[in-house]
């Protein structure tokens, strides 16, 4: 044995892209593997994965508790509804249509609301989702009031001469794991770029962040719009998947839980928000326990998280992470 | 014409004095905390719960019943005081915020998986209407006026010369200068805790014959109506949480007369949000003190 040879780390088995392979498989293949309940489960939960990934964004990233996601949910919700029921434009549309909406009006929300600091700005976030209740309730020539919107078409394609129908849980289901998919790519490549970088240095320190020339402001404005972008194109595929849309999408619950799928999951990691999602909607829906049981469990889980549990499951999907070969 | 102002103006101060009863325990416990206790509403349905259990399971008076209501909150509000408020004493606010968010979650849904969730009758209270300066009113709503101005000036009396009341004081000025010269803070925010619970069961437990129906979801509500309160009034401001809390009742009052039944419930988070922009320290406090 030469000198010039040192002693090698063992070499690390690296099981990073059997495992991909894998969850890609059992992903595709869960309508078939599952029941109808299940592939029912995994829609809800793949829905809140997404205003989840815009909460993420604002409360693991840049530091802002925000209770308006579950506003932007709902003027998602309604924004697709009110275009699919009176213009019958096809899904993309709107879908895109419900991300811009929601952006728009999150600039004149987010304006006076991230001058707020701290209880202030959650008291104001709260605030959009009692108002946005009551607006959907009242404004009755747009949003028909406590009846709702209901009949919303099934997704509805439309490709030059080509157009067709989605119908049926499991083809709903494919559709909701693309626009999962990308969301999830779109939120890894935010968190990824020199911006990403910007925003947890705001978290961490927002003064420090400002004196190094970060712009904080516009930071904090684009990400809250971000975030509710996010929520808007969750808010979409909740109203064409229940096909309804009521004032009830404005609920402080809706809020609670993507703060639970985030905080739960791990705030400030991409795959703690999927992870998150999947265990808290995905179970609590697959278990089927009542409502009540539910958000008691939930309330629970809150507690917990705060007092004893502060990352969630954050340390065990890095251990994992690190056990299959990940980086060290 | 002018009669019918006046007597908006009268049903206003009424809902503005159950406001102020359960604003202020909120503002205190903001005041030692530093948090603001997103569960306090349902303190006011735990107490109106428990008098309603108390009248129709137990068969007791409403006298009795208010006792109940408060009783029975107290003892609740002393185990989550114990295991979870007493905990957030130097936390950051956004852990405060979570947490009673939690049990707010937890006490509204424990109550609806109990007794259901629908609509309850409360048979109870003095409804009988007393003739006034010429226009009724219901004796209920001149106990809870009087209850009213009885607590604000109890709880100025307290604040001033008690010793909890001077404890309280110093630990919403300076935690850890209270530390140093022994007062138990932990303590200090258990009793402010319990105490502001206590106000808003009994709160609960007062209106309950006027509002009739009891449900599990009444606490949000409140809860949402005495956020712009507490901040009308300035954060752990006592005197200017009373005055506040008459504002939004009168101001709720005329729209609902004026404007339509269903904004009614708008105004206090418009009232919160024009508050926090412009004059976030309060109507009643020269600066901000927290």
């Amino acid at each position: 044995m030469s000198l010039t040879e040192t002693a090698q780390q063992a070499r690390r088995r690296d099981y990073r892209i059997p495992l991909a392979a894998v969850l890609v498989v059992v992903a595709l293949a869960a309508p078939f593997i599952g029941s109808r309940y299940v592939t029912h489960s995994l829609i809800i939960a793949l829905i809140f994965m997404l205003p989840a990934h815009g909460l993420n964004l604002l409360v693991g990233y840049t530091g802002l508790l925000s209770l308006a996601q579950a506003a932007f949910f709902g003027i998602g919700a309604y924004t697709a509804g009110l275009l699919a029921v009176t213009y019958g434009t096809s899904f993309y549309v709107n879908l895109i249509a419900s991300g811009l909406v929601t952006g728009a009006i999150a600039l004149p929300l987010g304006i006076p609301a991230l001058r707020l600091r701290s209880t202030s700005f959650v008291m104001c976030t709260l605030g959009f989702v009692i108002i946005g209740q009551a607006i959907s309730k009242n404004w009755i020539s747009l949003t028909r009031g406590d009846m709702g919107l209901s009949g919303i078409p099934k997704p509805y394609f439309e490709l030059g001469p080509l157009s067709f129908t989605l119908s049926g849980t499991t083809n709903f289901y494919y559709l909701a794991l693309i626009i999962g998919a990308m969301a999830t790519l779109a939120a890894w490549a935010i968190v990824r770029s020199p911006a990403g970088r910007n925003m947890v240095a705001i978290r961490e320190n927002e003064i420090l962040a400002e004196s190094l020339g970060v712009p904080t402001w516009h930071y904090k404005l684009i990400v809250f719009m971000i975030s509710a972008v996010f929520a808007g194109v969750g808010g979409c595929l909740y109203a064409y998947y229940l096909s309804v849309v009521s004032p009830l999408t404005f609920q402080m619950y809706y809020s609670t839980t993507m703060l639970i799928i985030v905080l739960g999951g791990g705030a400030g990691m991409i795959s703690g928000t999927v992870f998150g999602s999947l265990l808290f909607v995905g179970l609590t829906e697959a278990l089927r326990i009542t409502p009540e049981l539910r958000m008691i469990a939930y309330g629970l889980c809150l507690l917990i998280l705060v007092f004893w549990f502060k990352n969630g499951f954050a340390p065990l999907i890095n251990r994992f992470w690190n056990a299959i070969g990940g980086a060290r | 014409m002018f009669s019918t102002v006046l007597e908006q103006f009268v049903n206003g101060i009424v809902t503005g004095s159950v406001y102020a009863i359960v604003a202020v325990g909120m503002t205190m416990i903001f005041g030692v905390l530093r948090a603001i206790n997103f569960a306090h509403g349902e303190y006011y349905m735990l107490g109106t719960f428990g008098a309603w259990f108390a009248i129709d399971y137990l068969g007791l008076s409403y006298e009795a019943s208010i006792v109940v209501g408060v009783l029975a909150t107290v003892v609740v509000a002393y185990v989550i005081g114990q295991l979870v408020m007493r905990r957030m004493v130097g936390a950051p606010a956004e852990s405060g915020v979570l947490a009673t968010l939690g049990i707010a979650l937890i006490l509204q849904n424990a109550i609806i998986f109990v007794f259901g969730g629908g609509y309850k009758f409360f048979a109870g209270g003095y409804i009988e209407p007393v003739s006034i300066l010429g226009f009724s009113l219901a004796q209920q709503r001149i106990l809870i006026l009087v209850v009213c101005l009885l607590v604000f000036v109890g709880l100025e009396l307290m604040v001033t010369y008690s010793r909890l009341g001077m404890a309280m004081r110093a630990v919403s000025q300076n935690v850890d200068c209270c530390g140093v010269v022994g007062i138990d803070v932990p303590q200090v925010v258990l009793r402010t805790f319990i105490l502001g619970a206590a106000l808003a069961a009994l709160s609960g437990v007062l209106t309950a014959p006027v509002n009739v129906s009891v449900y599990g979801g009444m606490g949000e509500l409140i809860t949402f109506k005495t956020l712009p309160i507490i901040i009308m009034g300035g954060l752990g401001n006592v005197r200017g949480t009373f005055f506040a809390a008459m504002i939004l009742g009168v101001a709720e009052s005329l729209v609902a007369t004026y404007v339509g039944l269903q904004f009614r419930d708008t105004v206090g988070f418009a009232t919160l949000i024009l508050m926090l922009m412009w004059r976030p320290h309060g109507l009643f406090s020269t600066q901000a003190r927290f």
